[in-house]
């Protein structure tokens, strides 16, 4: 989620109790179509009202597979399967389409969803703290750790040799 | 708006300009160059308001000429830098300042360093191993970040913009029409063909 | 920041464009043989006034034939500053220096158009001062030696700069004694 906090955080827990009220009414887990469709709804029902969010609703079931929602506040909501969203989106995009495939292993997939955050938080001023990482598969959701920016950069800087236009020493 | 990128490697900067110019709903130029040669080794690359723009980049040409003539050596790239920056931030206090961004490639044959300077219409001056101007910048200074590596080869230079256009091409909302590029290296200014 | 016969002045170095980062080496930070000034703010009239003021500094030294001590440098600030009382440079500049016949630490701050802010503790400016005024006020305590007045004003620097969305990018320190200027970079967080 990116956007104001505040709706970010209530619309999206929000959300989740409408999942859960489909799951127990349904006995089935809700589609990631019909998850996002729900907020999507809800943003456009609340259009013009003054709502910032930007979000990606990503989930993977049976009959979907692998899927990725975009829904923002205008009511907008597309199917893709890469996104990037919030005030960095460009920074990440960069680095994302450059070294993005399809046939990426899990691991490569979340070393580069890493690395464009990290390219994000390095250039936009109001993006930065950590990292989180998150992989989503057909029996949930696994958490894959929160890395400082702080050490993180530096650690990409030393392996990559990039970021060079940082200074790291001062002349004379 | 205009992209203005350039990058330097080892040898050489790499300067390359959007070739549309749009006018309210028209496209109206679709080979235009956005650039003008201040010196054998110097390059000034300029975006922003138009008729300030050409006016400003031809003055800068004309003055810098002059020096190279009066004095019989040309202006060194800082000094060129500098002074294009004087030149912007006498105006921007004026009644009617210039509306440019520029970027100048410059090498030095003595020193046998390409060095890129980013000014923009307020007249900050930086030196900086690759840079851009106007939305571009929002695209491929992450790009630039991750692949840029200072002791690059033109070749390996030229592949990165060309990374670089291809993301703008697929994630700008208009069409630029391409791109020109320009080689300022110890041969000089050069421009490089179509597809470079 | 004032010490015991010493005294630090430090700057961050970021120039950007409102969200997007440009440089991260822009020195805000500049000599003046024994005087130092920062200078925050609009990046083109840091540089511009930073030359006005190489300029006349230069022209002082050659017409008395001395140094220009740090008090009459920063009347020459805030009289430049004045000068263009209705249509200002856009900084907020602070001053630093050890007085060369007394070796009492000099520090001072102006507003945009000159009006001085003698301080004999700390001095702050730039888009973080809430936060570096929060730092100093908890961190600073009077007659700090070189090597602690340097942690202090480093600490302060960084957990304010990292606090501020549009400072950091890289942080340089000036420490200046009597007989010794030492100038370090600090490794900072680079979001």
């Amino acid at each position: 989620m990116a956007g104001g906090a505040a709706d970010c955080q209530f619309w999206e827990t929000w959300l989740n109790t409408q999942c859960r009220l489909h799951e127990l009414r349904n006995k089935e887990r809700i589609s990631v179509a019909a998850a996002s469709k729900i907020l999507a709804n809800l943003t456009y029902s609340y259009k013009g009202a003054g709502l910032s969010m930007g979000t990606m609703i990503c989930g993977y079931t049976k009959r979907e597979g692998p899927a990725i929602f975009y829904v923002d506040s205008d009511g907008e909501r597309l199917q893709g399967d890469l996104f990037c969203v919030g005030s960095g989106q460009t920074f990440a995009y960069g680095v994302l389409d450059k070294n993005y495939k399809w046939e990426l292993t899990v691991e490569e997939a979340l070393d580069l969803g890493k690395r464009s955050i990290l390219a994000a938080t390095h250039r936009d001023a109001y993006s930065g703290g950590s990292v989180n990482l998150y992989h989503v598969t057909e029996q949930g959701w696994v958490y894959h750790g929160n890395y400082d920016v702080g050490t993180e950069l530096w650690d990409a800087k030393d392996r990559e040799q990039s970021f060079n236009h940082i200074v790291t020493s001062i002349p004379s | 708006m205009d992209i203005l990128i350039g990058i330097t490697t080892k040898d050489s900067v790499l300067i390359a300009t959007s070739k549309s110019v749009a006018r309210g709903v028209s496209v109206i130029k679709t080979n235009d160059d956005k650039t003008r040669e201040l010196t054998d080794h110097s390059l000034l690359a300029f975006s922003g308001e138009s008729g300030d723009t050409t006016n400003f980049a031809e003055y800068i040409q004309a003055n810098i000429r002059l020096y190279g003539t009066r004095n019989g050596f040309e202006m060194s790239n800082k000094a060129i830098a500098s002074f294009t920056r004087n030149e912007l931030a006498s105006a921007l206090r004026s009644r009617k300042p210039y509306q440019v961004n520029i970027l100048i490639g410059g090498y030095d044959v003595k020193k046998k360093k390409a060095t890129l300077n980013w000014i923009d219409y307020l007249a900050a001056n930086v030196e900086l191993p690759y840079a851009a101007h106007g939305y571009a910048q929002y695209y491929v200074l992450s790009l630039l970040d991750r692949h840029h590596d200072p002791n690059m080869t033109q070749e390996q230079g030229l592949e990165l913009l060309k990374d670089c256009i291809k993301e703008l091409r697929l994630r700008m909302p208009i069409d630029f029409k391409g791109v020109q590029v320009k080689v300022v290296d110890e041969a000089g200014v050069r421009k490089l063909p179509e597809d470079f | 920041m004032a010490g015991k016969d010493c005294i630090a002045i430090a700057c961050d170095l970021r120039l950007g464009m409102q969200s997007v980062g440009v440089s991260s080496n822009f020195e805000k930070i500049f000599e003046y043989d024994s005087v130092y000034l920062g200078l925050t703010g609009l990046a083109t009239d840091v540089i511009t006034l930073s030359e006005e003021f190489r300029m006349k500094h230069n022209m002082y030294k050659m017409r008395e034939e001395r140094r220009m001590e740090p008090d009459t440098f920063a009347n020459l600030v805030s009289s430049s500053l004045y000068e263009k009382r209705f249509g200002p440079y856009f900084v907020g500049p602070i001053v630093a220096g050890l007085n060369s016949k007394t070796g009492k630490p000099f520090i001072c701050g102006f507003d945009l158009i000159g009006a001085i802010d003698f301080a004999k503790d700390f001095i702050v400016a730039g888009t973080a001062t809430d936060q570096l005024y929060g730092m100093c006020e908890s961190l600073w305590e009077p007659d700090l030696e070189p090597e602690d007045l340097f942690e202090t004003i480093s600490q302060a620097l960084l957990n304010a700069q990292d606090r501020d969305a549009l400072s950091g990018w890289g942080a340089v320190v000036y420490i200046i004694t009597k007989d010794k200027v030492v100038k370090r970079l600090l490794k900072t967080r680079q979001d």
